[in-house]
């Protein structure tokens, strides 16, 4: 469980992130909602130390990690994995030796038993014969596969997600939303899923947290969402020409 | 001023970061042998031709400017291994790597940071300034004086070729000349000033890249500014470091 208590953020005078409470589950996949620029990502990298907070608490379990240095937040580190935007796989590693890096940094097992696990974690994401290609040599969905990988590697216990699907075509964001969900459940992972993507919120949400201007606005679930009157959500949820028709239709 | 208070301090602070403890010395290791190869190993090619055609114009040019019967002709070679010990192999090789490598470091860690790389290594809980940075600057502090002395030799056989080939001074006179009143404290100024060169060199041009916002075009601006400071830096130490070596 992840819990986040009066987080506030601001970026010089820019104030991103205002008065943020609230728990991430274990064992279901949370997502954050809201429109771009409304503070997700920072929220999303502050719960996980990449952005020096400017108060508040973040809780994993019953660790304040905010307040732990380097050293201490490092322990708490291995137990975390995390999907960036852009993959952020390095450029000069195969595949095999990306989702190998975690293993070697923090781990001293055999040659033998890390590419056991390199393997067993690329059957996982349904990546096959790929282990000598580097990144460049991968499509968009093929290098979200590979860090989903990486990130579970040294089996976390809470994985991180900035927006997986972007930049893929919906039959691949539909496989990369399934791979989470599954992930989730089977290894019993607290998720955190930034994403604007509805299919997404529809498939996976089990948890949602929509975000808008720096604020929490609205905390429910899937089945919760297209029932809700929050305004700005509905703005946000029934933004597209489809969705705004379904809705026309349905009111009829 | 303030500015520049505050990228000196930074740089202060991200060389603590980096001579921190490494994670694992094994995977260090890996990582210095590749920056050996990448860093030091594929510039041998150019400080060799660059070294070469050096002592070649420095032999012609010393040949050409001193054309008067009493000066006896193995001067030549002298002035050639004088000019090439003290200040070409040094300086000049060490400004043209702050080009080479200097670039490189600066827009591989840039990218490394635009593309989330730096941060990847950081949600690890890889301390990343140690494990991008250290290697490149042992590599370099390893390297770069190997790359001088070779440079020393490749530029006075440079010279030897251009003089013996044009006729300004015979092969005994040149060899003889290359040998006469040598002071090996030279060599070691020379590499004492590489080493110094090698630090700024890896240094600056991947505070550049560690501390890029934005995008490519900021990543095409840090690897710029490296080199431009990279190379400043060279030429003002080389005055520093002259006086304090050889007065």
């Amino acid at each position: 469980m992840i819990r986040v208590e009066h987080l506030e953020k601001s970026f010089n005078d820019n104030h991103v992130l205002n008065d943020i409470s609230v728990t991430f589950e274990t064992g279901k996949t949370n997502l954050i909602i809201g429109c771009s620029g409304s503070g997700k990502t920072v929220l999303l990298k502050s719960i996980v130390g990449l952005h020096e907070i400017d108060s508040g608490e973040i809780w994993f379990e019953d660790v304040l990690f905010n307040k732990l240095n380097f050293k201490e937040k490092k322990k708490i580190r291995q137990e975390m994995g995390m999907l960036f935007q852009g993959s952020a796989l390095f450029d000069s590693l195969t595949v095999e030796q990306n989702v190998r890096f975690p293993l070697d940094m923090f781990t001293d097992k055999s040659v033998e038993e890390k590419t056991e696990r390199v393997n067993f974690c690329l059957n996982r994401v349904n990546i096959a014969n790929a282990n000598n290609l580097f990144p460049s040599e991968l499509s968009g969905g093929m290098k979200k596969r590979v860090a989903i990988a990486r990130a579970i590697s040294l089996r976390p216990k809470y994985l991180f997600c900035d927006e997986p699907n972007s930049g893929l075509d919906p039959p691949n964001a539909i496989l990369i939303d399934a791979l989470i969900k599954e992930i989730t459940e089977e290894y019993l992972i607290t998720t955190l899923v930034n994403t604007h993507d509805m299919n997404s919120v529809i498939a996976i949400g089990e948890k949602i947290v929509f975000i808008n201007e720096g604020k929490i606005c609205w905390e429910g679930n899937k089945h919760d969402i297209l029932h809700s009157d929050n305004e700005e959500l509905n703005d946000f949820i029934f933004a597209n020409y489809l969705a705004k028709q379904l809705r026309t239709h349905e009111g009829k | 001023m303030i500015r520049f208070l505050t990228e000196f301090g930074r740089y202060f602070l991200l060389l603590k970061k980096v001579f921190s403890r490494p994670e694992k010395f094994s995977v260090y290791y890996k990582q210095t042998m590749h920056e050996l190869v990448y860093l030091g190993f594929y510039s041998v090619g150019i400080i060799s031709i660059i070294s070469f055609f050096m002592g070649a114009v420095i032999t012609l040019q010393t040949a050409y400017n001193t054309e008067n019967p009493i000066y006896p002709s193995y001067l030549i070679g002298l002035g050639c291994r004088d000019s090439i010990i003290l200040e070409f192999s040094s300086t000049i090789s060490a400004l043209i790597l702050a080009g080479k490598v200097g670039s490189s470091i600066a827009s591989e860690i840039g990218t490394m940071k635009v593309t989330e790389q730096i941060d990847a290594l950081e949600m690890m809980g890889v301390n990343s300034a140690s494990y991008l940075i250290l290697p490149k600057i042992i590599a370099t502090l390893l390297f770069n004086p190997v790359l001088t002395l070779i440079s020393i030799c490749v530029g006075i056989l440079g010279g030897w070729v251009a003089g013996t080939s044009a006729g300004v001074i015979t092969s005994e006179n040149y060899i003889y000349g290359i040998q006469y009143a040598f002071i090996p404290y030279y060599i070691t100024y020379s590499v004492i000033k590489t080493l110094v060169f090698a630090f700024i060199i890896s240094s600056v041009s991947a505070y550049e890249g560690y501390y890029v916002e934005g995008g490519s075009l900021e990543v095409g601006r840090a690897s710029t500014k490296a080199v431009v400071f990279s190379s400043v830096l060279i030429l003002l130490f080389n005055v520093i470091l002259t006086q304090l070596l050889l007065s």
